[in-house]
Order: structure tokens, then C-alpha cells, then sequence
């Protein structure tokens, strides 16, 4: 009989090797074990013919199904309906099957055992699922089928179900509950066979059959993953599931699964590319874990177990909520889900809570895509939408399913090339677009409370995330970080940043928002670079903090940086690994703070940034530009674009016309105001001033001057009272009543005596003041950092002390955390940095205004 | 047979490996550490909070190597670690009674 085995087992390969067809195999493996075991068991009925009276022998479990795969175990099941079961005969039957080589997992039963689901042998129950008998007493086998038929699935549905669902989440946990790994576990993993099963066993329990007829597409995808997996274990020669990177090449090089049958040897062969193939594998798992979530939804469960049941749907008639899912309404003149306003809003909403699309609507939008195209229009109403969809909590979620349903790939084209996209390295566990998707995740994890006793390292990063101005401008960034790796070429960072200038074109962003999300991208392995150098080395630290310029940027950067390495795989972020990225983003932030008034342009020098303005501006110009930017802090340079420098130029040229020029700009949620002038004391307090006269809230500023004594001072603010907003004629004379103000010519002191009743709010969180001098970060200047509670009119009490007291303010960088206001000037005094026995007098004053102003 | 084991910056961490790599040692146990000799630590501020870096990260490298390469694999940490600041770190040497490969009881230096 071994022989006999081998020969066939041998045959079965080499059917599989010619026509690829794992159904077929799995069947035939099934049928050469049934013929086994019958003669098995007739043999031990002739030995001893009462040995076997009332007993079944019934395969179960995958057995059961008749899919034995090449390298799979025989799970029998002895039912003996009563009396002892006949222990010798099994025994020998069970020897002899293993002498041949297979692996068998006998158990016998009493009928009566069969009837009951037991959560502490869940295996048995759930493997009863699936049962045929092979030999033995016919009679017996009705017996059992009519007690599983009748009792078990029956009155233990429910907790089969309920044990289904723990068993499947556990499962999908320790696969990051994601489908898309590079090497991913074709048994075990998200949308892999064990999930099929689940769909045929939560359908048998509802009395229902995924058949051919009624679920081509399920069935289809479970051809193609029995055929990977006999694949597999003919290729390991074990019951190992694992599609590694050398099985993915094999695979792809035998068509595995695509249907076709392979040329035989010296016919010409189209190569099918290992990228490509694994495509065709996410696919298949795909359908099949849409196929889990339907069967769920069937029966009212879900894979996430803490999913709000219901949800306030407040202004909007084309979606409800139902049975814990979301759908859309039925179609009515039109359907909701042609509409791209709706289908966005319906994600916005995904997005904030969790809550999954049910099947029929995400089968609508899907069919939907060709006229939601027609009917998309692109511009800041959709980076509205987007931005709302990036900044929900469940931003991860929303995405995959806009993801799967083509609605991404429709509003941004260029995620595309990134789908399912295996990119092979020793690190990555994910394929590029779910590493995208995690490590949104990530980033809105960092939000959530930090557990007690969390290192201080991620309570700080968390601060940070909660706090960040503008997060939606960092969920883009990540969103679109990687799909350069799209294209081929080592440098995938800078191509990112090219695909992501066209969609920020599209977007229609602000410049200034759309230079962030473009250095965020462009520079996003910076940080790891920095990580492996020295990050305690002042000259490390040195050229890192040049790259960003900016508190924003690095915030940005530390967040991205987290993100991305532990999205990479989950143990790649060790907790050193996560201190030393904190550590360099402190050393950064204080480098940033403290070098500023050191480098400085200097325009004799040949400088690439120099000649971008000069190519803007007429021939013969460079000149002057020249003249414009020496002496200017190298941040200044740095942090704005050549256009943006060009228009500061333009505006200098002008001071015969009118000696202050300003530049302004609204935005929605932040807008930014410019002045440039000649230096003169006072001036950035009276700017300052001018702002909180308005009611402004400053949140951060700079300001700069170049060797000629141009002063170029920028303040982004928001808008308290959204007067700007509501007022449209209002912000010309804003513009106007700032230059006044700035020239002298009117006072700020009348304008803020109105105002200063109505505005104070009480704060979350409560900011300690503390003020600090540094006379070694600047040759020239003192450097005077205050940290304190953000309070509308803090920078002009400030920056008037300062003035007041006849400092004079060199650089100022105004930055705002949350509540937490962190402004640093580089002061001189009569062109001098301060004496030591300044600082107390200086200090006290500034803690007088800062109370004042507080009041 | 000897232990070496080498504490070193981890910016180090690739210099090092490439030159025992080099010299044809392969097999080695990296970790991430964190702690401080003579060096040390020190306080940071940031953004108006104190911060005491009182650990500093470090790699360990653990490798065993028969009697004969010990000097050269030293010699090579120390070229391929040294940066001259303090904090370059340090190596420690030990006797090793026994080594054994788990999958085929090889003992002894071909175990290594």
C-alpha cells in the first residue's frame, strides 16, 4: 500500500505541474485516502467482523471537504454510536496509514458527543462542519448527520458563530489584521483559506451554499488560492503556507492560478512577472475577505469589535446608518452614489467613525466610479473633503475601502501604481499601499491617550500630534509619500514629490501649505538617514535642522518618521529606536532656535537659490537681488520660495511709492500677512499690535532683516472673530489700517482699547512661563526664548517690552504648540548683545506684560 | 575560544561590521543599548522644559571567535569604532568553555 501511495502521490504532482489545477488535485489526493481507508477498514471488518458494528468512519475538517492538500493532515473522526469503540482496529488502521507516510489525526466519538458545540474543543465542532463519510455503517453516519443538521447547527449556531468570530480576529491580530503582506501566509493570513472556510461555514449555518452559481467570484478566488497553496507544499514538501519572495518568482514563472495551462518544455512562454502575479493574488484575497465581511454582516456581526451601533447623521438626507453599517439611500432621480459630494461625505463620515459601508453601497459607488469621474470636480472643495476623510480617526479604514472601491485611485491617480505593489527588501512586511494605510494609522494612534507609565518619548510625540497646526497637510504627505516607488529608480523620495506637485495643483493649495507637504515628502527619509549618524554630534545636528528650517517642518518630520518606521513592521520601531528619534528632534528644535542669526547669506558667493530669483526677475537684475538678500538669515532663504523671495524684492523697489509694502493673503484657516519696509525701532511690535488691534491671533511669525536694514516680517494668524472671513471688504481695509499703523500714522493704543473685553477664552491647559537668555547661540545677539500660555495679544505685550526697554529685535521666530506660545528673539542693545546684568530687569518687565496682557 | 564584547556608538555600528566582515568574521549578536562610562550624561532643554539625557544610546556587538583571531577582530573594532570623542566606548574579552551549533551538535571552533 506505501508503494502504492507513493506512485499516486507521484502522479497527482505531476497532473498538478501540467495542469495547475488545485481543486482538481486537493479532490484527487481526498479520493486516494478515501480508497485507503475503506480497504483499511474492510480489512479490519474481515479480521474481526463485530469489531466495526455500529461505527463511521467520516473524514472531517479539510479531509472533510474533500480538500487534502499535498502535505495536509487526515483529520478522522470514529463515530460509534454505542458501546466501547473498537481501540485495536482503529489503532492498526491508523498505524498503517502512517507507515504509508500520512500524517492522520484520529478521534473517536460517541454520537452523543457530536451534538453539542464545546468552546473548549471548538477544533471538533467546527471541523464536524465539514463531513463525509468514508466507511463504516451508513446508518450511523445518517445518525450523526441528522444530529449536526439538527441540534448542532442549530441550537449552538449562535455560539459556533460567536467562537468563529473570536478565532477570526485573533487570527487577522497576529497578521496585522491586513491582507497585504510581501510574504504573505496563504492559509493564515486575511483573505487566505482559513477565511474561506469561515465564509462556507458561516453561510452553512445559515443554510446556504457559496456555490458556483450564486458566487463565481468567491469561487473563483478560492481555485486560485487552493492552487497556490498546493503549489506551495509541493514546492516546500511540507505544510508550509508562506508565499516567500523565491515561491512568488516560481509561482508567477508556472502561472499558478492564472487559469492557463503551462507551455510544456521547448514551447515559447510568456513570462508573467512576479509583481504582476502577486497582483493577481491580492485580488483573489480580496474577494475573499469581502466575501467574510458579507458573511458577517449577514448574521450582524463584525470584525471590529468596539464599532459604534448608531450615529447622529446630522444635515444630510442621501445616507443612514443601518444595522451598523452605513448606506447610502436608495436611487432616487439619481443615485447618491454618482454623486461625488455625497460618496466623499459618506467617507468623511467612515472616517470619523469606523463605521463600514454596507455591501450593497459599496457595490453602488463601485459601479458608480465611471460617473462620479464625470461629475468630480478637483480644486480646495475637494482637498476639504480629503482633508476632513484624512484627519478622522479612522482615516486608515475610510482610505482602504475608498481604496478597494476605485474611489482613490479616481481623486488621486497617482496612488495607482502603487496598489498591492510588492517592493522586496529585508524590512518591509507590507506591500506599499498598505504600509501607506498603516502608517496613517499610526500617526492617528499617537493621538490616543498614551498608557500609564508610557516613556516620556511617547507622551511628548503624542503631544505633538495633537497639537500640530495643520495635520491634515501631514495625512497628505503620508498618503502620497511613497508613490514614487510606482516608478523605477533608486530615488523615490523626489519622484513622490513630483507626482505630489500635480496633485497639489489640483488641489489648488495655499503655496505656502503645498511647500510643507512637498519638503515633508522630498525629505521624509532624512530623519532615519540623521538617526544613523551620531544625533548627539552638534554638526549631525547641525545639517539636519538646516534641512527643515522650520519648528513646523520638524514637528512633521518626527511624526512622519515614527510613523513610517513602524509601519514598516510592527517590532521594527524598537523603544531606542523611538528615544533617539525624539532626542534628535529636541537637538534640532534647540539647534534651529539658536543658530539662526549665525548663517547668514552671503551674496558674493555663487548660490543656486540666488540664481532661481535672478531667472524670475528681467536680465541684468541679478545685481540687485544680490544686494536684496545680503545679510539676511539663511532660514530666510531657505524657507521661501524663489517666487516668494521675488515678490519680497519686487515690494522693496517700491519704498519711493510707499515706504510700506505688504503683502497679504486669506485663507480659510490660516492666513499670512508680509510686510516689507525699512528697519526702524518698534516696528515688529507695532505689526504685532496692529494684528491684535483686529483681533488676530497670532501663531507664527518671523522676521528678518538683510544687511541695508529691509526688514521682511511674516505673521501666519488666524481669524478669532472671522471678521476677515464674513467681511470680504473688510480686508483691504485691514490691509490698509496695518500700514497706517505700522507707519505711524494712526495708533494701535485707541484700536485695542475696544477690544480687549471680548476675547479671552479659559485655556485647556495650563503653560507655565519661563524665560530663558543664551548669549553663545549668536555672536552679536542675545538670544531670549519665552515659553508661556498662548493668549490672543501675547507677541505684541512682548515685542512692545522689548521695544519699550530699547531692544532692538534682529530675528524673531514666533511659534505656537497647542496652548504653548514659544517665541525667541535675537535681541541687541545699541547694536550689542546684552549685558548679564540685563536679564533680571528684562525678565521681570516681560513677566509683568505677560501678566497684563493675561488679565 | 573568546568572547569579545564591544560596546560602541551606533553611528559606528556599520564601519564595524563591514570590517569584521571584511576580516572574515560573520557571525555576531548586535544590541541596542543605552548607558554611559566616563562620559556620562546631560541635561537638555526644549521648548522651555528640562530633559535629562542621563542614558546614552549605545550598540553592543557579541561575538566569539577562536583564540587565534582574537587580537586582529579587536584591532579592527578599535580602528573601525574609535572617533577620538569620548563616549567611543569599550570592549570587554572573556574565556568561552564551550560552543555548540543546535542543529547538528557540532562542538568546539567549528561550532563558530
Amino acid at each position: 500500500m506505501r508503494e502504492q501511495y507513493a506512485r499516486r502521490t507521484d502522479d497527482l504532482r505531476a497532473g498538478f505541474t501540467l495542469n495547475g489545477d488545485g481543486i482538481a488535485c486537493v479532490e484527487a489526493r481526498s479520493k486516494l485516502v478515501d480508497d485507503m481507508l475503506s480497504r483499511l477498514w474492510g480489512a479490519e471488518l474481515g479480521r474481526e467482523p463485530g469489531a466495526g458494528k455500529r461505527v463511521a468512519v467520516v473524514a472531517i475538517g479539510g479531509y472533510g471537504r474533500a480538500q487534502l492538500f499535498p502535505a495536509s493532515d487526515i483529520d478522522v473522526l470514529f463515530c460509534v454510536e454505542k458501546g466501547d469503540p473498537p481501540k485495536e482496529a482503529i489503532r492498526r488502521v491508523t498505524q498503517a496509514l502512517w507507515d504509508c507516510g500520512l500524517r492522520v489525526s484520529p478521534v473517536t466519538r460517541a454520537l452523543s458527543d457530536c451534538e453539542r458545540f464545546d468552546p473548549d474543543n471548538a477544533e471538533l465542532g467546527l471541523s464536524l462542519l465539514d463531513r463525509r463519510l468514508v466507511a463504516g455503517e451508513a446508518g450511523v453516519f445518517a445518525r450523526l448527520e441528522a444530529r449536526v443538521n439538527g441540534k448542532l447547527m442549530v441550537r449552538d449556531a449562535k455560539a459556533m458563530r460567536a467562537e468563529l468570530l473570536v478565532l477570526t480576529r485573533g487570527r487577522h491580530a497576529k497578521y496585522g489584521e491586513t491582507l497585504f503582506h510581501l510574504e504573505p501566509n496563504v492559509k493564515e493570513c486575511p483573505g487566505g483559506l482559513r477565511d474561506a472556510n469561515v465564509c462556507e461555514w458561516l453561510a452553512a449555518l445559515r443554510g446556504v451554499r457559496l456555490d458556483d452559481a450564486n458566487h463565481p467570484e468567491f469561487r473563483g478566488a478560492l481555485r486560485f488560492l487552493t492552487a497556490v497553496r498546493c503549489f506551495l507544499h509541493y514546492r516546500h514538501e511540507r505544510d508550509d503556507n508562506v508565499l516567500g519572495w523565491a515561491a512568488q518568482d516560481g509561482a508567477a514563472e508556472a502561472w499558478v492560478g492564472l487559469g492557463r495551462v503551462r507551455p510544456a518544455a521547448g514551447q515559447p512562454s510568456l513570462r508573467v512577472d512576479a509583481a504582476y502575479w502577486m497582483r493577481a493574488y491580492f485580488r483573489n484575497a480580496r474577494v475573499v475577505e469581502r466575501c467574510l465581511s458579507r458573511e458577517l454582516e449577514a448574521v450582524g456581526l463584525q470584525l471590529i469589535p468596539t464599532l459604534p451601533r448608531k450615529l447622529r447623521l446630522t444635515g444630510q438626507k442621501a445616507y443612514r446608518m443601518r444595522e451598523g453599517r452605513l448606506e447610502l439611500e436608495p436611487p432616487a432621480a439619481r443615485d447618491p452614489a454618482e454623486e461625488p459630494e455625497v460618496v466623499l461625505s459618506l467617507f468623511g463620515v467612515l472616517a470619523s467613525s469606523g463605521v463600514p459601508l454596507s455591501h450593497d453601497t459599496e457595490a453602488r459607488i463601485s459601479d458608480a466610479i465611471p460617473l462620479l469621474s464625470a461629475h468630480l470636480e478637483e480644486g480646495p472643495g475637494l482637498w476639504l473633503k480629503l482633508s476632513a476623510i484624512l484627519t478622522g480617526p479612522f482615516a486608515g479604514a475610510a482610505l482602504r475601502t475608498m481604496h478597494a472601491l476605485g474611489v482613490l485611485d479616481l481623486i488621486l491617480p497617482e496612488f495607482h501604481g502603487i496598489d498591492a505593489l510588492v517592493i522586496r527588501d529585508a524590512y518591509h512586511r507590507y506591500t506599499v499601499d498598505e504600509h501607506t494605510f498603516v502608517l496613517i494609522d499610526v500617526l492617528h494612534g499617537l493621538q490616543e491617550k498614551p498608557a500609564p507609565g508610557a516613556p516620556e518619548w511617547r507622551t511628548k510625540l503624542g503631544q505633538m500630534a495633537r497639537e500640530l497646526q495643520h495635520p491634515a497637510l501631514l495625512y497628505l504627505a503620508a498618503l502620497l509619500h511613497d508613490t514614487g516607488k510606482a516608478m523605477a529608480g533608486g530615488e523615490h523620495a523626489k519622484e513622490s514629490a513630483r507626482m505630489a506637485k500635480a496633485v497639489l495643483e489640483r488641489l489648488e493649495m495655499d503655496a505656502y501649505y503645498a511647500g510643507l507637504v512637498l519638503r515633508l515628502i522630498e525629505s521624509h527619509l532624512e530623519m532615519s538617514v540623521a538617526l544613523r549618524r551620531d544625533i548627539f554630534d552638534a554638526e549631525t545636528v547641525r545639517v539636519f535642522a538646516g534641512k527643515l528650517q522650520t519648528h513646523e517642518a520638524l514637528r512633521m518630520l518626527t511624526l512622519f518618521t515614527y510613523a513610517d518606521i513602524q509601519a514598516v513592521h510592527p517590532d521594527a520601531l524598537t523603544p531606542w529606536k523611538a528615544e533617539n528619534l525624539w532626542r534628535l528632534s529636541m537637538n534640532a528644535a534647540n539647534q534651529m532656535d539658536r543658530s539662526v542669526d549665525e548663517d547668514r547669506v552671503r551674496a558674493r558667493q555663487t548660490d543656486d537659490r540666488i540664481d532661481r530669483v535672478a531667472a524670475l526677475l528681467l536680465p541684468g537684475r541679478k545685481r540687485e537681488i544680490e544686494a536684496f538678500l545680503d545679510g539676511f538669515p539663511e532660514r530666510y532663504l531657505k524657507t521661501r520660495s524663489a517666487e516668494q523671495i521675488r515678490q519680497h524684492f519686487e515690494l522693496a523697489t517700491r519704498f519711493d511709492q510707499e515706504p510700506v509694502q505688504i503683502e497679504f493673503k486669506h485663507g480659510q484657516a490660516m492666513s499670512e500677512i508680509t510686510v516689507v519696509t525699512r528697519d526702524r525701532p518698534s516696528l515688529f511690535a507695532a505689526i504685532a499690535g496692529a494684528l491684535a488691534a483686529w483681533g488676530m491671533n497670532v501663531v507664527t511669525a518671523d522676521g528678518y532683516a538683510d544687511g541695508m536694514g529691509v526688514v521682511v516680517d511674516s505673521f501666519r494668524f488666524t481669524d478669532t472673530f472671522r471678521t476677515l472671513e464674513l467681511n470680504v471688504e473688510e480686508r483691504e481695509r485691514f490691509v490698509v489700517s496695518v500700514r497706517e499703523i505700522v507707519s505711524g500714522r494712526a495708533s494701535v493704543e485707541a484700536m485695542l482699547a475696544g477690544r480687549r473685553r471680548a476675547r479671552r477664552k479659559t485655556p485647556k491647559f495650563t503653560v507655565e512661563t519661563r524665560i530663558d537668555f543664551d548669549h553663545e547661540a549668536s555672536t552679536h545677539s542675545t538670544l531670549l526664548q519665552v515659553v508661556t500660555q498662548d493668549v490672543p495679544g501675547l507677541l505684541r505685550a512682548l515685542s512692545t517690552t522689548l521695544s519699550g526697554l530699547g531692544y532692538n529685535v534682529e530675528v524673531a521666530l514666533v511659534d505656537t504648540e497647542g496652548e504653548t506660545a514659544i517665541d525667541v528673539f535675537y535681541l541687541t542693545r545699541q547694536g550689542a548683545r546684552l549685558a548679564r546684568d540685563e536679564e533680571e530687569a528684562l525678565k521681570a518687565a516681560l513677566l509683568g506684560a505677560i501678566r497684563e496682557n493675561a488679565m | 575560544m573568546q568572547k569579545i564584547e564591544a560596546v560602541i556608538q551606533p553611528s559606528r555600528l556599520d564601519a564595524v561590521k563591514d570590517a569584521l566582515v571584511e576580516l572574515g568574521v560573520s557571525g555576531m549578536t548586535i544590541f541596542e543599548a543605552r548607558g554611559h562610562g566616563r562620559q556620562k550624561g546631560h541635561t537638555e532643554f526644549y521648548r522651555g522644559r528640562e530633559y535629562a539625557v542621563d542614558l546614552l544610546p549605545k550598540v553592543k556587538l557579541e561575538l566569539v571567535v577562536t583564540d587565534d583571531m582574537v587580537e586582529q577582530t579587536v584591532n579592527v573594532i578599535l580602528a573601525a569604532a574609535r572617533t577620538g570623542k569620548i563616549g567611543d566606548g569599550k570592549i570587554f574579552i572573556s574565556r568561552i568553555d564551550e560552543a555548540i551549533r543546535i542543529r547538528n551538535d557540532e562542538r568546539g571552533d567549528i561550532a563558530i
